[in-house]
């Protein structure tokens, strides 16, 4: 049954692509900017809860700003001018008269979306010491203090440490409700906190 | 103000517990073939959900696929599901069906065991007090059929839209709630005089250790009432994990934003509770005001009863019709009240033809109407309904717009093709 459910899940993605391609997106100076927000949508907004709450929001400038520095106060961790560019995007994309339903991003779907394994040329060996201070940064708030669990599964020990391919995998791309990591974690820093996990 | 915001999506797990959900369940189960073209259309959760997390272990997964199949998923993280308005055909609310709104989410399952959960009241009182839940046991149970409906629900239909979950109907459900009344706890424990409000915290814990805790309180008075109970049955089953396990408060009448789940703590104290959550969020204006006014706070009171509502639960929005008789089908419930009509018009809100009050009648629950209509002609027809409490309180064609988007009543409505 897990199989039909990732067949279905994986054809979604395909079809998704299909839908949300935007042909000849030229990665300009907007696009750029763009695709930084949406990396701290994913990243900063991302680990207190899961971007559909944002994508259903159809707010004007004011209240998006008014929401982002009610989230700035409560501890998003975003500086003033990280705080001025998602408002920006926020106000762009998910404004009062946008239509039904508007994904989080379109920028770069044109491309299939990754599905391969990231190839070993990519994953850097990692420093556990680094990777200690990178979890507790990122991870720890899902992931729990000492990777013990907390909102996410428990990783001090988990069997995906022992599989190169899901774990990276989860990592960059996201996995259920965990978001992608791609944009915001360097593949140095990604194999910091691998090697620190691996440690405990 | 269209409904096509309306089954954006659905869960769809393997969902081996599904016999364990069919009490009280009268409405026809969606088909696969319908659930996959809902899928479709809600990509963005597809995404948001994606396949199974391959390292959680299968238990935790068999609960998270019990509790959430079949609800319209908002949120994926904190979980907030709406039910779909065809499960309101039943005037009991099925557990597995009954819609979660979840601020941080379910504690750790080890601090709800018996060995680890206890519930702690103090503050104004004689006798401060820790109770397991062996021990709230003794005090007299009592049952209540009660609707519980979250403060946000219909928020979708607010324009200009406001911020929070965009829930669309289903935010709402009818269980039997059985436990203990909090006012045998509080008289237990000795209310001081000077303790006018009632404060409840959850075990539930924010991700991020600045966002303000999910603190609420309601007057002694409400506290005192003999149907404010602390229940740890719902539908005469353990109160389930994301229902609020193994305690949560139930204030019948109220909006679900005092029906703290999870509690531990009760505190009894002279003012309102301070916070976040009571003093800036779950307020309403007490005056009309326009979009982007600014309020003063002494024009803003906590949100406390429910206001009139009614919903269509049958036939579905969309449906295709054979000419003929046709039963229209629904709930209506208000707040401390009763509902002593419900109409339907089939031309827009100028003719209104009482519909027929059928089922049982009890205080806080909801109540189950139905209207023949005869249907005729061919095309789009628009069927409203709108319930008239014994306050004098009837369903507006659109409520009063409010920054948060909280009470929503206006005429329930929905668009169905008759065949020629």
């Amino acid at each position: 049954m897990r199989c039909a459910t990732r067949i279905v899940a994986v054809g979604l993605i395909g079809l998704a692509t299909l839908l949300f391609s935007r042909a000849g997106a030229a990665p300009d100076d907007q696009a750029g900017r763009a695709a930084r927000a949406e990396g701290l949508v994913l990243a900063r907004c991302g680990l207190c809860h899961s971007t559909d709450l944002i994508t259903q929001q159809r707010l004007d400038r004011s209240r998006w700003q008014a929401t982002v520095g009610k989230m700035v106060h409560w501890g998003a961790e975003l500086s003033e001018e990280e705080a001025g560019l998602l408002v920006e995007f926020l106000a762009a994309r998910f404004h009062p008269t946008a239509s039904g339903s508007v994904p989080l991003s379109d920028i770069g779907a044109a491309e299939p979306l990754q599905t391969e394994h990231p190839s070993t040329q990519e994953r850097p060996s990692g420093v556990a010491l680094q990777g200690a201070t990178l979890f507790a940064t990122n991870c720890q708030g899902c992931h729990g203090s000492g990777a013990g669990g907390g909102f996410g599964p428990k990783l001090a020990g988990n069997p995906i440490l022992n599989s190169e391919t899901s774990f990276w995998e989860t990592v960059l791309y996201g996995r259920g409700p965990m978001p992608a990591w791609e944009h915001t974690l360097s593949r140095q820093d990604i194999a910091d906190i691998q090697a620190w996990l691996k440690t405990l | 103000m269209v409904h096509q915001a309306r089954l954006v999506a659905v869960v769809v797990m393997s969902s081996p517990g599904e016999s364990s959900v069919t009490e009280n369940h009268a409405a026809p189960v969606m088909s696969r073939r319908t659930l996959l073209g809902r899928i479709i259309q809600g990509l963005g959760l597809s995404f948001a959900l994606g396949p199974a997390i391959p390292f959680v272990q299968a238990k935790e997964r068999a609960a998270e696929t019990d509790a959430t199949d079949h609800l319209i998923v908002r949120v994926a993280r904190p979980l907030d599901a709406e039910t779909p308005v065809q499960e309101f055909s039943s005037y009991l609310t099925p557990n597995a069906r009954f819609f979660v709104r979840s601020h941080f989410g379910p504690p750790p399952q080890e601090q709800l065991s018996d060995e680890n959960w206890q519930l702690n009241v103090t503050g104004l009182v004689d006798r401060p007090l820790t109770l397991t839940l062996h021990d709230l046991k003794q005090f007299e149970a009592i049952t209540i059929t009660a609707v519980v409906q979250c403060s946000g629900n219909g928020r979708a239909s607010y324009r200009p839209k406001t911020p929070g979950v965009q829930w669309d109907r289903g935010a709402v459900g009818n269980a039997r709630w059985t436990g203990v009344r909090l006012r045998d706890v509080l008289l237990k424990a000795g209310l001081q005089p000077n303790g006018h409000h009632v404060q409840f915290q959850g075990a539930d814990r924010p991700v991020a250790a600045m966002v303000p805790l999910f603190v609420r309180s309601i007057p002694v008075e409400k506290a005192l009432h003999p149907d404010t109970i602390l229940a740890y049955e719902m539908n005469g089953r353990p109160l389930p994990l994301l229902h609020g396990a193994p305690l949560r408060v139930v204030t019948p009448g109220w909006m679900a934003d005092s029906c703290i789940k999870w509690l531990t703590d009760i505190t009894v104290q002279q003012d309102e509770a301070q916070g976040y959550y009571m003093q800036t969020a779950y307020r309403h204006p007490t005056r009309p005001v326009e979009p982007g006014e600014a309020i003063a706070a002494s024009d803003l009171k906590p949100v406390e009863a429910m206001v009139v509502k009614s919903l269509i639960a049958q036939p579905s929005e969309g449906t295709s019709l054979a000419p003929g008789p046709v039963t229209i089908q629904g709930v209506a419930w208000t707040g401390e009240g009763r509902i002593v009509t419900v109409e339907v018009s089939l031309d827009g809100g100028l003719t209104w033809e009482p519909a027929r009050l059928i089922g049982e009648d009890q205080p806080y629950s909801w109540r189950q109407w139905q209207y023949i209509w005869q249907a005729t002609g061919p095309g789009l027809h628009t069927i409203l309904c709108r319930a008239t409490d014994d306050c004098g309180q009837t369903q507006p064609k659109a409520s009063p717009w409010n920054p948060s988007g909280f009470l929503w009543n206006g005429w329930d409505y929905v668009s169905v093709t008759v065949a020629g």
